[in-house]
């Protein structure tokens, strides 16, 4: 294991000059922050960060996109979350669906949906998660069978994020009966659109109250052959791969920055109590070690590496960060959490302790990454 | 790390790994001393490494010289590796004195430490009190600062005149209090402090000197838990088989990369003195690392961990000392909270995301 410090380039350090820029005129000093990628979604800002060629920048220009090296994602992602940007439409298209369509996907897929994921105007939601299937995959039970022409798909897909406003989800499914010793085979990943006939989506209230999860029932859907991402049988190659791609990014670890900068803020001018001091410095010292691992694995990338284990540590790490900040803000500030009323701080905080939760969870729980790290450790 | 620090850390590992063994450093505890380690050292000329050769060091950088204490963190080191160069070496060479025979230390002004210096060329005299110095029973001489008449010095104070009180941290490396009675100094002992040499940038030394240490240290705990747990079987399998274990053994590397990080960026950005930020930000997240692993990998390892004789005792322990020399991780992180602060909300992004900068 090897995470290299590594500094910014002066190329890399002007485009996250001209991407604080951007962010200085578009959100207007005192807006609400977003507390992460899922936190806001706004389709207008998506399309005028794509303009600025923000979106899709892992997609070659052929298709769209911006042919940008991964330490380039990493300085535009971490610009916007530090200040607390709304990506949640484009995010995980641009994360996640794009990157996999370029590496798995038909030519006639990736001219189909690479254009509008680098615009900023098609969305994809994930759905691998069911009822009776988590963080142990190869057990989904949607399944897919042979029709004329594509295929008939099945099955209910939960906890799928902006179902109901998004454009499609790739369907982790069964497309063979499960063998015994052998539960990776037999899955494929198929697109299917969020509003194609047979496909209901209805909300699952998050724990704040607000719309973010749905349940997606799929009832005899046809997806046409065209439909299927990369080979059928390999569904389980193909995202396991697509976890390795989400995993150690700035949305990993800055999730809840915003709070600590409002905390900050809140203290201005005022002097500053020693124990006040000793959570904030921890928090910058521990946010500015963590980053530099993260940018380091966002190196590795381009150098051509595999850096899976350093990934899983950071997302690791950097999500249980991302919750212990709020606790240690929550402890300093003694205050009485409230939803409704309070200062931004007070406001942000509340959302925090109501979300936070999700962090250590999403894209691979702490428990699934440690038995990944530890392997590579061994 | 720059091509030196690469050739720097493997002579230096193979020497440690012959002169250094755990053996070595259990035999070292009656004085907290390895005589034989030291000699090797200096021959190599590892002590004043960081050093400009001109004023009789090895020359290197900053990052040089924590590169090096990161092996020595890694073998448990008993000699003032840090001490001699990152410290008392540089101010001795910034102040034009000269470098002794031997290891040096230094005194960077703690609560209740005395210095008075009085007189002047020919008539140097030195009355002083310094408490906790590293191994400054064992040093030739130690560095002191001094003020005369609102003028600053830098004193190369000579061990062979002073009484020595031994204490000992919780390693046994040795932590004396050195007194001075009315001691007369020659002139070569004595100089006016440049800018910039005093107490605050000792302290920042210090502190990044012990988290290089415990950067090297933690790298070598997490080996020996891996390889432990890989190797102990109960309930009919290696313990690092169970998740719980596989829990602590993650806890290990990422606090041990988190500490390695930080030190790098540190000492790398060090052009050529460490930043304050830096500084600041590496000893918190150091000091952390070694409270968090050392607990970990005494978890994993079960009471073979708390024998003597055991490597991990040698390191953790040394964890739990060099996390509070120069300032614990909570002292830095009220200094680094209290100057974040005071920049202000929208400087917080921009300082965080400042990490290694470009030479």
């Amino acid at each position: 294991m090897q995470f290299g410090a590594t500094p910014l380039t002066p190329a890399e350090e002007s485009l996250r000059a001209e991407v604080r820029g951007f962010l200085a005129a578009e959100l207007p000093a005192g807006h609400r922050p977003a507390l992460g990628f899922a936190g806001r979604y706004d389709p207008d800002f998506s399309r005028r960060l794509a303009a600025r060629g923000w979106v899709g920048m892992a997609i070659p220009p052929e298709y769209g996109g911006h042919g940008r090296s991964a330490v380039e994602r990493f300085v535009v992602a971490e610009e916007l979350l530090a200040a607390g940007a709304p990506i949640g439409a484009h995010f995980v298209a641009d994360r996640q669906t794009g990157p996999t369509l370029l590496h798995f996907g038909t030519e006639e897929q990736r001219r189909r949906f690479l254009p509008g994921i680098a615009a900023g105007e098609i969305y994809f939601s994930l759905g691998m998660s069911e009822p009776d299937s988590g963080s142990d995959l190869a057990s989904v039970r949607t399944r897919a069978t042979r029709v004329d022409g594509g295929w008939s798909v099945t099955g209910t897909k939960v906890w799928t994020s902006e179902a109901h406003r998004n454009h499609y989800f790739a369907v982790l499914c069964r497309t063979s009966p499960m063998e015994e010793g052998r539960k990776h085979a037999g899955l494929s990943q198929l697109i299917v659109d969020l509003r194609a006939d047979g496909v209901t989506v209805s909300p699952i209230p998050y724990l704040d109250g607000s719309h973010h999860f749905n349940e997606v029932a799929l009832e005899d859907v046809f997806v046409a052959d065209d439909m299927v991402l990369g080979e059928i049988g390999s569904g389980w190659q193909q995202v396991t791969s697509e976890l390795a791609y989400e995993r150690s990014g700035p949305d990993r670890w800055l999730s809840t920055f915003p709070v600590l900068r409002e905390f900050v803020r809140e203290g201005a001018g005022k002097a500053v109590a020693d124990d006040e001091a000793a959570v904030i410095g921890r928090l910058a010292a521990r946010a500015w070690a963590i980053r530099g691992l993260s940018l380091s694995v966002a190196r590795a990338l381009d150098a051509g590496q595999v850096p899976v284990v350093e990934a899983a540590l950071v997302k690791e790490v950097g999500t249980r960060f991302e919750q212990d900040l709020v606790e240690a803000l929550r402890g300093a500030a003694e205050t009485e959490v409230d939803q409704g009323t309070g200062t931004l701080f007070q406001q942000l905080l509340a959302e925090a302790v109501l979300t936070s939760p999700s962090y250590t969870l999403r894209g691979g729980t702490t428990e699934i990454l440690r038995s990944v790290a530890a392997k590579g450790l061994a | 790390m720059s091509e030196h620090g690469t050739m720097l850390t493997e002579v230096a590992t193979g020497l440690l790994r012959d002169r250094c063994t755990p053996e070595d450093v259990v035999a070292a505890e009656a004085t907290g001393w390895s005589e034989r380690l030291w000699s090797a050292l200096a021959e190599a000329g590892f002590p004043y490494v960081s050093v400009p050769e001109e004023a009789g060091g090895s020359g290197g950088d900053v990052a040089d010289a924590c590169a090096l204490l990161a092996v020595a963190g890694r073998f448990a080191a008993p000699v003032p590796l840090a001490e001699s160069g990152l410290l008392a070496g540089w101010a001795l060479a910034a102040a034009g004195l000269e470098l002794p025979e031997g290891p040096a230390s230094v005194a960077v002004g703690r609560p209740g430490d005395v210095v008075e210096l009085s007189g002047g060329p020919g008539t140097w005299r030195l009355t002083a009190r310094v408490q906790r110095v590293p191994w400054g029973g064992r040093s030739t001489r130690v560095v002191l600062l001094a003020s005369v008449g609102g003028e600053r010095y830098v004193v190369s104070a000579p061990t062979a005149v002073a009484q020595v009180l031994g204490g000992r941290n919780l390693a046994a490396e040795p932590r004396d209090t050195l007194s001075w009675d009315d001691v007369p100094l020659a002139d070569e002992a004595v100089a006016p402090a440049p800018a910039g040499v005093d107490a605050d940038a000792l302290r920042l030394r210090g502190a990044l000197g012990r988290a290089a240490l415990i950067s090297g240290a933690l790298a070598r705990v997490a080996e020996l838990t891996v390889r432990y747990t890989g190797e102990r079987q109960q309930f009919g399998r290696p313990v690092a088989r169970f998740q719980a274990v596989q829990a602590h053994l993650v806890t290990i590397a990422e606090e041990a990369e988190l500490a390695r990080m930080a030190v790098e960026v540190a000492a790398r950005n060090a052009r050529p003195d460490p930043g304050s930020f830096d500084v600041a930000a590496a000893a918190a997240v150091t000091g952390e690392a070694a409270t968090v692993a050392a607990r970990a990998a005494h978890q994993a390892h079960g009471a073979i961990g708390m024998t003597k004789e055991y490597e991990l005792g040698q390191l953790t322990r040394r964890l739990w000392s060099w996390r509070d020399e120069f300032g614990s991780e909570r002292a830095w992180g009220r200094e680094l909270g209290r100057r974040l602060a005071e920049a202000g909300a929208d400087e917080l992004w921009p300082r965080i995301s400042r990490g290694l900068v470009s030479a």
